[in-house]
């Protein structure tokens, strides 16, 4: 049977986490933590010089070579004991330890997705900086190890905007504002081409924030076990945070309704297994504030992410920066706080507006210009919006038509990676 | 990971969670593949949240193996002998499905360690379907009873169009799989991994397996099969499966083993390739710093590589405080 007829697989390795599944569903099948643990006991061994222990040690090496898990199992192994090491194959989107990664795929095809990857198109997500040699890369691992019959490598920030061109109407132009957990990326992209020079990107990602809940908390003295600090934090970013429309106002209700707005942590300390409890307070909405003012958290940047937005857009085409505006696309975990699109929107509104008054005051108010609409979108399916638009696009029979094939890269070599043609005919 | 787990990581989870939400009536649409062709698909619809339509579908089976009603023989008594009350048959299957069960998350045991082995039961389906004859065949060994109405050599499906041969006899049965891999790379690892699985069971410790074979011609026990069948690139692995093999529980662990076997060699095929390019990755590197070492002038260039443009905008303090 033809892999065609098959549903492809669709993987969106995030830097937080992975989005795995096959095209044509609506949900991923899985969303796990993109972590790897190792057991790399076997790579500093004693030195033996006998032939004996050479092979015990070598056969204790294959044997590792298998030992290792992903995702949530991960994350316990690595809590539970100290044989295995945490690796994190991506930061800020960039695939960075390719060893890894190559094993993660490689438990995300046998032993969650459970599927025999030469039977299998494959979909997989870059973002929009990453370099040729890293798909090149992605490229040899996928046909040299799994031997997958197809393979197409997408941008990310124009599947995000694919995704939502099913539940409205079809607009493949937009600005798409990809805040994951390790990279945040305003990216434009006009007919369905991504404009390479516009793109900025923010050093403030969802890392950030939950490192700033986690000051915020340490700095307060909440009584939190160090060791498990990291991960309360992010807990609470992912329950409690949201986002406020103004610090002052906000730090007042809190102050006057403390029982309305402080939450209680409740956890088992990792070591003893003593409980504990601590508050959780004005961190709730200074989380997510970082990315409006980023000055409370870094010296090193304070443009706030609606100026970056506006900025983006402004250094783009021209005659594409009406419909910009009218299409921002939110995708990413992180922009799941509650009201983000509605302070975004709030805010670049604020921007635009300024400025038309300030040109109109320029000509001296004889000519009036139109109103810019500006239009934060945001739908349910924001935390995974990449992988849906995945399988959209790959659910489609001219995807299989767009993919590398085997038989191409048996011809030509992984160069063939470094370019990914656009669907055509499809928005 | 070193085997395969016998049942659908995908199903069980989504049963589980189905489960604990069962209050909440949500719609469920999921299809999905497993490796040798078998497709899931379940559904759930609002009105009644309790019950789940599962359908398989099955490999195409080859010529020579035996399929009633686009089933295997036998299939029907093991789902019904394995999941009572809680799965009916429905009949006609969906389209392009074999088979399609209706399950009924009420009628599931309140014992929660029996419902959860009964869930792992239902997500195992394709074992349940697929290895019926296999396990029929296996029990009559325990009671030391040949089928009269067997003519010697029984093929099963496997992979589409593929299938794996049994010989049925009084005190023990046969059974050989032809092996079969696409790309050139894959035929020999595999070749040499099943090699290594002979030589393994040879030791000391595994004197109690099952006695395994590896030829790269077709054993003698095949001569009855058709031509076609017999044309295996990796050649072909002959299992004796004793007795003492299918006692009590193991009877189960054996079906699930012989039944994913192949399966099990091309996901160690692949570990090994992924193995293997690790360690040429590795050795690439170590060679690239032996060359930069020999390279004159290597402190500058160290510094023009951090060059400012992507400083600008680094978070280093950050960074360096969250590693």
């Amino acid at each position: 049977m033809d892999p065609a007829a098959r549903p492809a697989v669709v993987i969106d390795n995030g830097s937080g986490y992975t989005k795995m599944g096959f095209a044509g569903n609506v949900e991923p099948c899985y969303i796990v933590p993109t972590v790897v643990a190792l057991n790399e006991s076997f790579l500093n061994p004693a030195r033996t010089s006998s032939k004996a222990g050479w092979l015990a040690q070598h056969n204790a090496g294959v044997m590792a070579d298998l030992d290792f898990f992903i995702g949530d199992e991960a994350l316990e192994r690595s809590r539970s004991s100290t044989t295995y090491n945490l690796s994190y194959p991506v930061r800020q989107g960039q695939v960075e330890n390719w060893d890894s990664m190559e094993r993660f795929w490689q438990q995300c095809i046998f032993n969650y997705l459970r599927c025999d990857p030469e039977d299998h198109y494959f979909l997989l997500t870059e973002s929009p900086l990453t370099a040729p040699e890293s798909r090149e890369y992605t490229g040899e691992i996928m046909f040299e190890t799994f031997n997958v019959p197809g393979l197409y490598i997408a941008v990310n920030s124009v599947l995000a905007l694919a995704a939502g061109y099913t539940t409205s109407k079809c607009e493949m132009t937009g600005v798409v504002v990809d805040v994951g957990d390790g990279a945040t990326h305003v990216v434009p992209v006009a007919e369905g081409y991504v404009i390479g020079s516009s793109i900025k990107s923010v050093p403030i990602a969802g890392k950030d924030v939950t490192l700033f809940v986690q000051q915020l908390m340490r700095e307060r003295g909440e009584n939190v076990p160090p060791e498990d600090s990291f991960d309360v934090a992010r807990k609470v970013k992912e329950m409690y945070c949201y986002t406020s429309s103004d610090i002052v106002k906000e730090f007042n209700k809190h102050d006057k309704e403390p029982s309305k707005y402080i939450k209680q942590w409740r956890g088992i300390k990792p070591k003893t297994g003593a409980p504990y409890s601590c508050d959780i307070g004005y961190e709730r909405f200074l989380g997510p504030e970082v990315f409006f003012n980023p000055e409370i958290y870094s010296n090193d940047f304070t443009t706030p992410l609606p100026a970056v937005i506006d900025k983006c857009i402004q250094s783009a085409p021209i005659d594409t920066r009406r419909s910009l505006y009218k299409n921002i696309v939110l995708s990413g975990g992180s922009t799941m706080f509650k009201d983000f699109h509605r302070r975004l929107q709030r805010d670049i509104k604020k921007i635009v507006d300024a400025r038309l008054l300030a040109s109109e005051a320029r000509v001296g108010g004889e000519l009036k210009s139109q109103p810019v609409e500006v239009n934060v979108v945001s739908h349910p399916i924001q935390r995974f919006a990449v992988w849906f638009g995945g399988s959209v696009l790959a659910s489609t029979p001219e995807f299989y038509a767009a993919c590398h094939t085997k038989e191409e890269y048996e011809e030509y070599g992984a160069s063939i990676c470094r370019t990914n043609p656009v669907f055509k005919g499809m928005y | 990971m070193i085997l395969l787990q016998s049942h659908s990581r995908f199903l069980l989870d989504t049963l589980l969670n189905r489960l604990q939400n069962i209050e909440k009536a949500v719609e469920a649409d999921y299809h999905w593949a497993e490796f040798d062709d078998v497709r899931y698909h379940i559904q759930v619809t609002m009105k009644n949240p309790h019950i789940l339509l599962l359908s398989v579908s099955l490999p195409t089976p080859p010529q020579e193996t035996v399929f009633l009603g686009g089933l295997p023989s036998g299939a029907i008594e093991a789902i019904k002998a394995a999941y009572g009350a809680v799965v009916q048959i429905l009949d006609p299957p969906r389209d392009g499905f074999n088979l399609t069960l209706k399950l009924n998350l009420s009628k599931l045991p309140p014992d929660e360690e029996y419902k959860h082995a009964l869930l792992v039961k239902i997500a195992s389906v394709r074992e349940v379907v697929l290895g019926a004859p296999l396990r029929g065949i296996l029990k009559k060994l325990t009671s030391r009873t040949v089928a009269s109405n067997t003519d010697g050599l029984v093929a099963l499906v496997h992979r589409p169009n593929e299938s794996f041969f049994l010989i049925p006899q009084a005190e023990k049965v046969t059974v050989i799989f032809p092996m079969r891999f696409k790309d050139s790379i894959d035929i020999v690892l595999a070749t040499s991994f099943l090699q290594e699985f002979v030589e393994a069971r040879r030791m000391a410790g595994l004197n109690t397996a099952p006695p395994c074979l590896w030829s790269p011609t077709p054993p003698l026990e095949l001569k009855e099969a058709p031509a076609e069948a017999l044309s295996a690139n990796a050649g072909f692995v002959t299992f004796v499966i004793f007795p003492r093999h299918v006692e009590g529980k193991k009877l189960d662990r054996t079906v699930c083993s012989l039944s994913t076997f192949h399966a099990y060699v091309s996901y160690h095929v692949k570990c090994s390739e992924g193995f293997m390019h690790t360690r040429m990755r590795r050795r690439v590197e170590s060679l690239i710093e032996a060359l930069d070492r020999a390279k004159p002038g290597m402190e500058n260039a160290k510094n023009a590589s951090q060059s400012r443009s992507f400083k600008r905008l680094s978070l280093k303090e950050a960074r360096a405080n969250s590693n």
